[in-house]
């Protein structure tokens, strides 16, 4: 799918390389106008992209599946070239006052044109151009020039000026556009002109700049970088170093039942909605409050639970560092003892040993306590699982470079052929996906209230845990040459079972957000 | 040293032959990019009376970075902080190289005439003048009084 060209359509990670034969499941169809986001309001241009996908993306599109699209630098010039020239007819006005236009209203194409045709000057004048101006050209041989900036003068400068009448010398010019490019501006830039509101406009920019290739380079970026910046529908690659865009038309109001997972084209799969990794099944929501919580809680929580009690009647958290059993709180003075945790006053001829721990009051002291325990234990029982798949992801990773060489061991010590061994890397990609998968289920599974079909999805989970484990432990057996067949066919077979498992789990869940199966508490 | 730029170099010739009216701001020996100013407080305004003295510097990248500006007479005023430095827009974001040494200090004194509590740079005197402004300008006219004689 990676040699479509332009990645129109979707992907999913571990078919990577994969056709798209095997992507039939027959589940697909059903939901195939659900992720139907592209509003003619918002999703303009699309056509002119030059992408023509293979098959149409809606039919190969699974349920947990978002429509995006990947633009290189010369993909999302394209793209603002294709809105820009298709709105020139329309407004009847230059390229450059066009351009700035859209970008002044954030490329809201409907709104602008609508307050572009109630008045055309004011709009105009708003956004910082002006209606009739000429083309900004470069001009010379005025006995009447002085740049407002360095004061030279006379008919041999070289100046030029906007519509608003503030001229100055090329060479003030460029030094003042190479400040301000290098502080990160682009479209913005205005007039050097004390409190002048009127934009440099881009043609202006360029034609000034055309000495300086290297700051009309970072010009040219910046203006993309805006263009990125400024459209709801468009967002960088977080991954380091990456420069691709991607463009997704999944509305915001919906991260809350869609998980909108793209794939860069550099291999970074990561959440359209918060930016983070993808957090498949898991929505943006419970994500963000699940990390705060994390944020809040783990360490100390888990030290909490190792170290100390609470209190049973103020509920403060106690830690005993010596002495004896007969507690005193600090906090609400109740005396208690230590060990059984009932209160002290019953333990009055039984000095330093409690022997009354079946007592009613010492039992309803615990239960109390137990109660308040019991949520603590609920929560590092899914961070647990939370992280332990976060730190197998990790060895997932490691384990990916010990395989090239395990393939690469595998052509020689028989007669597989590179192709032959692709299925390990595949199984590893898969165990990967499935990690990830894994550890965000446990966030998805803490919000959800206890119900009938929790219990499915918790099914769906533990089907897909113990299948994921089975290969994991298969990848990492170390294949001798009398077995590597054998080896083979079950590390293809399992990695097939666990697709499916892995499917499942998504489509449920994907499918479980949209019908709002679930119940989250907080 | 470097060249001391054109544009320098006229601003100070302006400066000299055509004063502003109540300013005056003269290069130090030595040094053409540190001027000694002396302004004097707006009539009608809690500085009127005072002269107050800045000294104002004007950086390498000048005219494209603004000069930097700062009242050495003790000031009660809610955009001047303690040290005398100023909160005006054209010293920072609002600075176009089309201003001058002229523009600057003419902008100076208008904000002697016009103070902005909402902006306020001295939080404590921004207070005062919201709170209670009689008192606030009290406060400025015995200052000018005391510092700016």
């Amino acid at each position: 799918m990676e040699d479509l060209g332009s990645d129109s359509g979707v992907q999913s990670q571990p078919d990577k390389g994969k056709g798209t034969a095997d992507d039939e499941d027959g589940a697909t169809q059903d939901y195939g106008d659900t992720y139907d986001f592209d509003d003619d309001d918002e999703f303009f241009g699309m056509d002119d992209s030059g992408f023509e996908p293979v098959v149409s993306s809606r039919d190969q599109r699974k349920p947990w599946e978002v429509e995006y699209h990947v633009h290189d630098a010369h993909g999302l010039h394209d793209k603002q070239e294709a809105m820009i020239n298709r709105l020139v007819p329309v407004l009847s006005v230059s390229k450059d006052i066009t351009t700035i236009l859209l970008r002044n209203s954030q490329w809201k194409e409907e709104s602008l044109v609508e307050r572009y045709l109630s008045d055309p000057d004011k709009t105009i004048r708003d956004a910082g151009m002006f209606p009739n101006a000429p083309a900004p050209e470069l001009k010379t041989g005025n006995e009447d020039f002085t740049c407002e900036i360095c004061y030279c003068d006379g008919p041999e400068e070289v100046y030029l000026g906007l519509g608003c009448g503030h001229a100055f010398c090329t060479d003030c010019y460029v030094t003042y556009l190479t400040g301000k490019v290098l502080e990160g501006m682009s479209w913005r830039i205005r007039c050097p002109g004390a409190k002048c509101k009127a934009l440099v406009g881009e043609q202006a920019a360029r034609l000034l700049l055309a000495n300086e290739p290297k700051i009309l380079e970072r010009y040219e970026d910046n203006l993309t970088r805006s263009f990125v910046n400024d459209l709801d529908s468009f967002t960088w690659c977080p991954a380091p170093n990456c420069e691709y865009g991607i463009e997704c038309h999944v509305p915001k109001s919906a991260w809350a039942t869609i998980v909108p997972t793209v794939h860069c084209r550099c291999g970074k799969a990561f959440c359209f909605g918060c930016n983070m990794d993808d957090h498949m099944p898991a929505p943006c929501f419970l994500v963000e409050k699940w990390l705060q919580k994390c944020k809040d809680d783990s360490e100390t929580s888990n030290w909490l639970k190792a170290n100390t009690k609470e209190c049973t009647k103020c509920k403060a958290t106690i830690e005993k560092n010596g002495g004896c059993n007969h507690m005193t709180c600090r906090k609400c003075a109740h005396e208690f003892c230590w060990v059984c945790m009932g209160p002290w006053t019953e333990h009055q001829q039984a000095y330093y040993q409690c022997n009354r721990y079946n007592e009613d009051s010492s039992k309803n002291a615990r239960d109390s306590i137990s109660k308040s325990r019991a949520l603590l234990e609920r929560y590092l029982h899914y961070y647990s699982r939370f992280s332990n798949h976060e730190r197998s992801a990790k060895l997932a990773r490691r384990l990916l470079t010990t395989t090239e060489t395990n393939m690469e061991q595998m052509q020689r010590n028989s007669s597989m052929s590179w192709i032959e061994v692709q299925f390990l890397s595949a199984a590893v990609d898969m165990l990967s996906a499935c990690r990830a998968t894994l550890k965000w289920s446990y966030v998805l599974a803490y919000y959800m209230e206890s119900d009938n079909q929790k219990l499915i999805f918790e099914n769906n989970q533990s089907d897909l845990e113990m299948a994921t484990e089975t290969l994991n432990e298969l990848v990492e057996n170390p294949v001798h040459e009398r077995t590597i067949e054998e080896a083979k066919r079950l590390i293809i077979d399992k990695t097939q079972y666990v697709k499916t498992r892995w499917e499942t789990l998504l489509r449920d869940t994907a499918q479980g957000l949209q019908e709002n199966r679930w119940k989250f508490q907080d | 040293m470097s060249m001391v730029p054109k544009r320098i170099m006229k601003e100070v010739e302006r400066l000299t032959k055509d004063p502003v009216p109540g300013i005056s701001a003269e290069p130090q020996e030595g040094n053409i990019r540190y001027f000694s100013v002396l302004m004097d407080g707006p009539d009608s305004s809690p500085y009127e009376g005072g002269h107050f003295r800045l000294e104002l510097f004007l950086p390498e990248e000048y005219p494209m970075s603004p000069p930097k500006v700062r009242f050495l007479t003790k000031m009660y005023h809610p955009n001047i902080d303690k040290l005398g430095r100023i909160c005006l827009d054209i010293l920072k974001d609002k600075w176009s190289p089309a201003l001058q040494i002229r523009t600057v200090l003419l902008s100076i004194q208008a904000l002697l005439s016009a103070p902005n509590p909402d902006d306020p740079l001295a939080n404590d005197v921004a207070e005062h003048w919201k709170s209670d402004e009689k008192a606030a300008i009290q406060t400025a006219r015995e200052w000018t009084q005391k510092h700016a004689k």
